[in-house]
């Protein structure tokens, strides 16, 4: 377990550059490029075919990198062995050895690195006591719930103390309610672990609710990397957008792009609007007006630095203290997010405004719903 | 077809045994038919078509692969399927003792007053006066050798002892003749060889354990032991006649030898089972008359190369020819240690297992 | 119609599906064993069977070396050669499921092969293969490496060995292969993953959670081995004698059809005794637990 050098620290624990991978037919990774910071928690979120489970497993050394560098502490790991990686994987069906009982399962690990045989209990006590399952100790796998085999399996790869810990979609097969449980225990293990996790998912709840860094990919390329707030508050392009939902995005035309003060004006069914504008946004390229349902407000009184404009409502429905409004303006549907004193008829016009400074042009036009993911 | 797990052996064995064979085309049998149980070339066409023709009898062939599946397929009840059979002369009291045959009416096989003086005095194949089992034809079993491989003209000591020939030495896998060449090699007298009593039996057991380690292996068919020749694994062994005539035709240089201290003479029989219409039996006489007689005796000689136990036909065969049988000089006879069945055959099995595990 | 109906029906549905092969078994399997028990019993005059019971015929086995060491024979040779198609089995059933992809099919197929052609066919090639002037023996006297063909490659305990191993192959292959297909990939990755190198890997998660391919096939081959007479016979030697070539003796050549009915059964009953005792210790051992899929 020694294949990898201790290097000088460096700013991140492992780097991807030019990351490719292609398989016989096709290309599944497209030269990604992305960093994980030591004691973060990433998560790569994408739908399905993405690419992003294939990048797990390069990282687990369970995929050969076709082009591009991984490093971890700035060593090279695209020719070491996975058993040789200081990185340990949760796997999707968690791949518990069914014929070893919990606490074997847990201590597989240790009793390779030949340890003592007390060290390697004392690990596995404490490793199976801070994910509850020390009770369990002595079933078998097929013995346990699918909450309790997550538990067994996440404690089987940490008990390790790996330097980064891979996750691949390890809730999925969890009911929400013990979803919501396990994403809480997860993120607060991470914490107390002080170890990296890498995670694989395709619920963007699950990845605002867990992350420290979100990478959001789409057919083997990454569209954006960046916190929670930022993928949720600014995404780059309508795609992002479009699958973190509950957006508004409008087609536009543009008028101008300052590229060094990272403002757009573009022309839209609501308006004119001038605002920021994402790095990718240029002349000729389609760009949209994004900007979340909740920023919209009814439009009394209207100021100055926001947008206003009528829509007909065509569908109202009630979510307790918001109601959601859904209304037509030049053929554009519109989602709004409004207090549930508001007054909205089906079929009457209402005035909306949302805050210039709360849109964003995005790259790329609307997704059309046909081809949401 | 020979693949048998453990259980399919012991479960087909019974079941097998029980059903026994059904005679080809058996439901076109018409007044005057034959089921004739036999070796496969003792019953060529072209031996039996003139009788066909000229008796109107119609015979349906059934063959066999050993005496011993012959006996256990009468014995489990097949009798009632055949007019015909074929056994040793030296199994004929197994048959007779299980009331499975009929008296011979031995004026009805004319050709009978032709047989050889030692099978008309054998004790074989007769109870009370009766004749249930009538020679039919016979031949030698002796050593055959590869004369281009061989300095000398074995005899039976070859298989016994010395280091010459270790590991290129065959015997068959056969307790009757396996300890029977035993007894002619520690001197058991000729007349004694199958009644020997648990001493004498013990002596031979002594020398066939010896011989088991000079052998290369214990053969099972004929056509195994011919290849073995050819294939210069085996350079000299107990044999039968065929490999002898099949690879000097080859061009191989082989050898046939008769010891001294006795050759195993062996002959087979017609037997009639018991329980026969009066049709069938009648057409059963008359085929066992035609194979006594001088047509058949004379094709089986030149075919075969088999000697039938009459008469019939040795003056129309050339001096060659009945030496290839050993019909030219009668004397040689005498030198044949006939195939009986000892009292307690089980007692020779168990023997012979007992050597080839040691 | 009830739950209760529903389940009653259900269970007459299976209970119909098992009589033809309930029928089958019974009729040609069962009863004969059941008839050769019987005949064990008994003795035999001449060529009467004397239908007194008694224990005698067990008696001589039971006290005889020879059949005795007939039997432990047959079980070392069982036992034996299924270890080494065990051996031999295990990488390519792991090959062939694990690494190839296209080809998968046929070479199962091309695995089957030698099971189309006949015993005796096979037997006779191998005969030309090891044989003193055999393919092998000229190979290695034209390649100067001896200059006596080696007697001992056929008509020995060796060439025995090698043909049953070769013919029983793929009973080992089969059962092995269609385990480790069945084996998710995420357990090899699994223990890759957590630092085990190959040797660990296969010892630790592929070796036990291939038992139930491995517990058949080994039985497969060890019954077959111990019931194959023909090969030992024919390719053996003066050596070549077997437990179930001496029942065919006493069956055949001795009509001795008392003792051969009792030696069969004290085969059959220490063959039973064997699978009972590899099952039990199998399937207590931790081993074992990949079979039973950690169910108590």
């Amino acid at each position: 377990m020694t294949a990898i050098q201790q290097t000088p620290a460096s700013a991140n624990l492992l780097e991807a550059r030019g990351l490719v991978k292609d398989y016989t037919s096709f290309r599944a990774v497209h030269g990604v490029d992305f960093s994980i910071p030591h004691n973060c928690f990433v998560t790569i979120l994408g739908p399905s075919g993405c690419g992003k489970t294939t990048i797990l497993r390069m990282i687990g050394g369970f995929e050969s990198v076709t082009e591009g560098t991984i490093t971890l502490d700035g060593s090279p790991l695209m020719h070491v062995m996975p058993y040789d990686r200081p990185i340990n994987t949760v796997f999707q069906n968690y791949a518990l050895f069914p014929h070893l009982r919990v606490k074997d399962n847990v201590a597989f690990g240790l009793d390779i690195k030949k340890i003592g045989k007390s060290e390697v209990s004392r690990r596995v006590a404490a490793a199976l006591e801070s994910v509850k399952m020390t009770s369990m100790a002595g079933r078998y796998p097929a013995q346990l719930s699918g909450g309790q085999q997550q538990r067994v399996a996440l404690a089987r790869a940490f008990v390790n103390e790996p330097k980064l810990l891979l996750l691949d979609e390890p809730l999925g097969a969890l009911d929400l309610k013990m979803r919501r449980h396990m994403q809480v225990e997860l993120k607060d293990l991470q914490r107390r672990l002080a170890m990296s996790f890498l995670y694989v998912t395709h619920d963007q709840e699950e990845a605002f609710a867990l992350s420290d860094i979100i990478i959001v990919m789409n057919g083997g390329r990454i569209e954006q990397i960046g916190t929670p707030e930022e993928i949720y508050h600014s995404p780059t392009n309508t795609y992002v957008a479009d699958f973190i939902g509950g957006a508004n995005l409008l087609p536009g035309e543009l008028i101008s792009v300052d590229s060094t003060s990272a403002k757009a004006v573009l022309k839209t069914c609501i308006g004119t609007v001038e605002t920021e504008c994402s790095k990718t946004v240029s002349m000729g390229q389609p760009a949209s007006l994004c900007f979340r349902a909740e920023y919209l407000s009814s439009a009394k009184p209207a100021d100055s630095e926001s947008i206003s404009f009528n829509a007909v409502v065509s569908h109202v429905i009630f979510q307790g203290s918001t109601k959601l409004v859904e209304a037509e303006i030049n053929g554009q549907r519109i989602i709004a997010r409004l207090d549930h004193e508001t007054e909205a008829a089906v079929g009457e016009s209402i005035a909306l405004q949302v805050s210039n400074a709360k849109c964003r042009v995005v790259h790329g036009s609307p997704v059309k719903p046909e081809d949401a993911p | 077809m020979f693949r048998r797990t453990f259980l399919k052996m012991m479960a087909a064995g019974t079941a097998g045994a029980m059903i026994g064979d059904i005679p080809f085309e058996a439901f076109a049998a018409s007044d005057k038919t034959v089921n004739w149980l036999t070796w496969e070339n003792l019953a060529y066409d072209k031996y039996i078509a003139d009788f066909i023709a000229s008796s109107g009898i119609k015979i349906q062939k059934g063959f066999i692969g050993s005496d011993d599946e012959q006996f256990a397929k009468i014995r489990a009840g097949g009798a009632k399927d055949w007019d015909l059979i074929t056994p040793g002369l030296d199994k004929v009291e197994l048959y007779v003792a299980s009331g499975l045959l009929q008296p011979l009416d031995l004026a009805k096989i004319p050709n009978a007053e032709k047989l050889y003086a030692p099978f008309k005095s054998t004790g074989l194949g007769k109870k009370d006066g009766q004749t249930y089992g009538i020679p039919f034809y016979w031949g030698i079993n002796p050593m055959v050798y590869r004369a281009d491989l061989m300095d000398e003209e074995p005899d039976w000591s070859t298989l016994f002892e010395g280091t010459k020939y270790k590991g290129r030495l065959a015997m068959r896998d056969y307790a009757l003749e396996g300890i029977a060449i035993a007894a002619m090699y520690v001197g058991i007298e000729r007349s004694r060889i199958f009644k020997m009593d648990d001493k004498e039996l013990a002596e031979c057991k002594k020398a066939c354990i010896a011989q088991k380690k000079l052998l290369r292996t214990y053969w099972n068919s004929i056509a195994d032991l011919t290849n073995l020749f050819a294939a210069g694994e085996v350079v000299c062994a107990f044999s039968w006649v065929p490999p002898y005539y099949d690879l000097r035709a080859k061009g191989i240089d082989m050898g046939m030898a008769k010891p001294k201290e006795g050759v195993i003479g062996w002959c087979d029989t017609c037997a009639i089972p018991a329980g026969t219409t009066p049709e069938s039996t009648e057409a059963a006489h008359e085929l066992i008359n035609f194979l006594l007689g001088p047509d058949y005796g004379k094709k089986l000689a030149i075919g075969g190369p088999y000697a039938i136990s009459t008469s019939t036909a040795r003056d129309s065969l050339t001096d060659e020819e009945q030496e290839k049988i050993f019909i030219k000089d009668m004397s040689v006879m005498d030198s044949f240690v006939w195939k009986e069945n000892p009292a307690d055959y089980g007692k020779w099995v168990r023997i012979w297992n007992e050597v080839k595990a040691s | 119609m009830s739950s209760a109906a529903i389940e009653t029906k259900r269970k007459r549905t299976a209970f119909g599906l098992t009589i033809p092969t309930g029928l089958f078994v019974g009729t040609f399997c069962v009863l004969p064993l059941l008839v050769l028990f019987s005949y064990s019993f008994f003795q035999v005059d001449f060529v009467a069977i004397i239908r007194e019971p008694t224990l005698d015929n067990y008696n001589r086995i039971l006290h005889s070396g020879t059949y005795m060491g007939l039997i432990v024979k047959a079980l070392v040779y069982g036992i034996g050669i299924a270890f080494l198609c065990c051996v031999i089995a295990f990488p390519l059933a792991l090959f062939i499921a694990k690494r190839v992809t296209v080809y998968k099919s046929a070479l199962l197929t091309l695995l089957l092969i030698p099971l189309y052609t006949g015993d005796l066919i096979r037997i006779f090639a191998w005969r030309v293969v090891l044989g003193a002037e055999g393919v092998l023996n000229s190979l290695l006297q034209w390649m100067g490496i001896i200059h006596e063909p080696l007697w001992f490659l056929l008509f020995s305990p060796f060439a025995t060995v090698v043909v049953l191993t070769y013919n029983y192959l793929p009973f080992m292959v089969f059962p092995l292969w269609a385990s480790i297909e069945a084996l998710d990939d995420s357990y090899i990755e699994a223990a890759m993953d957590l630092g085990s190198r190959n040797l660990g890997v296969f010892f630790k998660v592929i070796l036990p959670l291939s038992g139930p391919g491995l517990v058949a096939g080994f039985l497969m081959v060890f019954v077959l081995v111990v019931g194959d007479y023909l090969t030992p016979q024919l390719i053996g030697g003066s050596s070549g004698v077997t437990v179930t070539s001496a029942i065919h003796d006493m069956f055949g050549a001795a009509f001795d059809w008392p003792t051969g009915s009792a030696l069969a059964w004290v085969l059959l009953a220490c063959m039973t005794a064997f699978v009972a005792i590899a099952l039990y210790t199998f399937y207590r051992s931790p081993w074992g637990r990949g079979i039973r899929g950690g169910r108590r």
